[in-house]
């Protein structure tokens, strides 16, 4: 299977970008973050000690609809829990992401929108730690669709997804905890249980088995799994931007 | 130093990284926070990265930080120094802009060397000074408030006030601290400090012209200045500054620095 593909820092006015495609669903996201910003009457926030968290999604080809709404719900509840609101500078600003759907196949309206949401996180996640917005963990995401035959299936194009009995995303953060579960369709709790167990082996790999909360740095290991592959973006693009630092060393 | 090692929110800080320096007591740099892990016998302290970065330690202060993206945005510190922009005044404050869609940054009428109520600089909307971080306030919406003067002394330190003539470049705020870097450590003996050797390139070269002179502020801003190369002023003052934003969005190796200045004056008819 052909695992995603993500850069770090491509827009130069933004405070924080990253790219994300997903070979297997098709998506391709643009992800833009600027924080700490100071937003427009909303100065007497609900909670003024904590910074707010604002997500865009923008469709490629259409005007946002009631879909990307929906999303912007999900990935502003899950982002807005992880993002530490009140360091330095934050309190009463705004961190303002704007996701850009590039690529893929459009989602039309009446369509499952849970097809799109792992590579919104993903892009969302990244770009966050491009802006270096404190983040109190990192997670990863992942879609499973259950078939008639009651096969898992990790990442199903959008026609699969239509053809699936019920489709199922999971977020995983970085000490194996759950973050997000989104499920649609039919199922019972004994697959609801066996698709949880699959996500959690695809978000961490090997390193579900271990309890101590040791995540093991090995180059083989990490790979497999969703949250090495963000690990090893982030630390790509960090050796390049030090590479005058590194090279002294 | 052992192999670099990159953290990400939640990672710990593994403890042989730490400075073994206990004279001292230990300081966190920006990114890391500490937090008690309550555990069965008392509690213990554990160091956690909330961004993603190179994690730093300074032996001889006992520091330890983490070095994060390069692009990302200026948070006020203070003595920091930053240059602003004049927004508008009012009666005791000009209003600055430190970062876009910030809120202004204040800046007092009489926080000039040797201001008084009489004699004080009258900036007009659009102008530059270069300024410290005096204080940023405590708890949420904050003011941030800025001074061109050491309150102490009563003197504008390294070259605080109004900028004029010159024109300000945009860099990242990453390349601004290294150039602050590269600068406070004296740069004679060591040629590729923090691996820019544009800056000292480009005085080689320009040294004939005049010179130039540049101010950098903390918050991704570059200053560039050459009154004293006549006609030429306008071209030298662009091609430094060309330089500069080149060397930073693309990252150059200190090799392509030397090429990049090379090429940049020969373009502009600067040097043959």
């Amino acid at each position: 299977m052909v695992g995603p593909i993500a850069s770090l820092s491509q827009l130069n006015r933004a405070d924080g970008s990253a790219s994300y495609k997903c070979p297997a669903t098709g998506y391709s996201i643009l992800g833009a973050v600027n924080a700490p910003i100071e937003l427009p009457a909303r100065r007497d926030a609900l909670k003024p000690e904590e910074a707010t968290v604002e997500v865009f999604v923008k469709p490629g080809t259409t005007t946002a609809g009631v879909g990307e709404r929906y999303v912007e719900g999900i990935l502003r509840s899950v982002l807005g829990k992880i993002v530490l609101g009140r360091e330095k500078g934050f309190p009463r600003r705004g961190v303002v992401l704007t996701l850009a759907i590039v690529g893929g196949e459009n989602v039309e309206r009446g369509d499952s929108y849970l097809t799109i949401l792992p590579a919104l996180l993903h892009a969302g996640l990244l770009a966050m730690v491009s802006a270096s917005v404190p983040l109190s963990m990192t997670f990863s995401a992942t879609l499973l669709g259950v078939t008639k035959s009651g096969d898992i299936v990790r990442d199903p194009s959008p026609t699969a997804a239509k053809a699936a009995v019920s489709l199922h995303v999971f977020a995983v953060s970085s000490k194996n905890h759950l973050l997000l579960n989104e499920s649609e369709g039919r199922f019972d709790f004994d697959t609801w249980e066996l698709v949880r167990e699959r996500a959690l082996s695809i978000c961490q790999g090997e390193t579900a088995a271990s309890a101590d909360g040791d995540v093991s740095m090995g180059e083989g290991t990490a790979s497999a799994s969703l949250s090495g592959f963000i690990r090893e973006t982030v630390e790509d693009q960090v050796y390049s931007d030090y590479a005058y630092n590194l090279d002294s060393i | 130093m052992s192999v670099p090692l990159v953290l990400l929110p939640s990672d710990e800080v593994p403890q042989d990284h730490l400075p073994t320096n206990n004279s001292n007591p230990l300081r966190l740099g920006p990114g890391l926070r500490i937090l008690s892990q309550p555990s069965s016998k008392g509690s213990s302290h554990v160091l956690t990265a909330t961004q993603a970065g190179l994690l730093t330690t300074d032996a001889k202060r006992n520091t330890v930080s983490l070095l994060s993206f390069p692009n990302r945005r200026y948070i006020p510190t203070v003595n920091d120094f930053v240059i602003a922009q004049i927004h508008h005044s009012s009666v005791d404050f000009f209003h600055c802009m430190v970062t876009p869609h910030t809120a202004h940054a204040l800046l007092g009428q009489l926080s000039f060397e040797g201001a008084s109520k009489k004699t004080r600089p009258m900036l007009k909307q659009g102008e530059l000074v270069y300024a410290r971080v005096q204080s940023v306030g405590v708890g949420a919406g904050a003011e941030v408030e800025l001074t061109c003067v050491n309150p102490a002394t009563g003197k504008a330190d390294g070259g605080l006030g109004p900028l004029t003539g010159g024109m300000v470049f945009d860099v990242s705020t990453g390349m601004a601290a290294r150039l602050i870097r590269a600068s406070s450590s004296s740069a004679e003996h060591n040629d590729a400090i923090e691996g820019l050797v544009v800056l000292s390139e480009l005085g080689k070269k320009l040294e004939s012209l005049g010179g130039f002179e540049i101010a950098v502020g903390r918050n991704g801003k570059v200053w560039v200045d050459c009154s004293n190369a006549a006609e030429s002023a306008v071209k030298v003052t662009v091609a430094v500054g060309r330089c500069l934003q080149e060397t930073d969005q693309q990252n150059l190796h200190p090799h392509d620095q030397k090429k990049l200045v090379t090429k940049i004056l020969r373009d502009m008819k600067l040097v043959s």
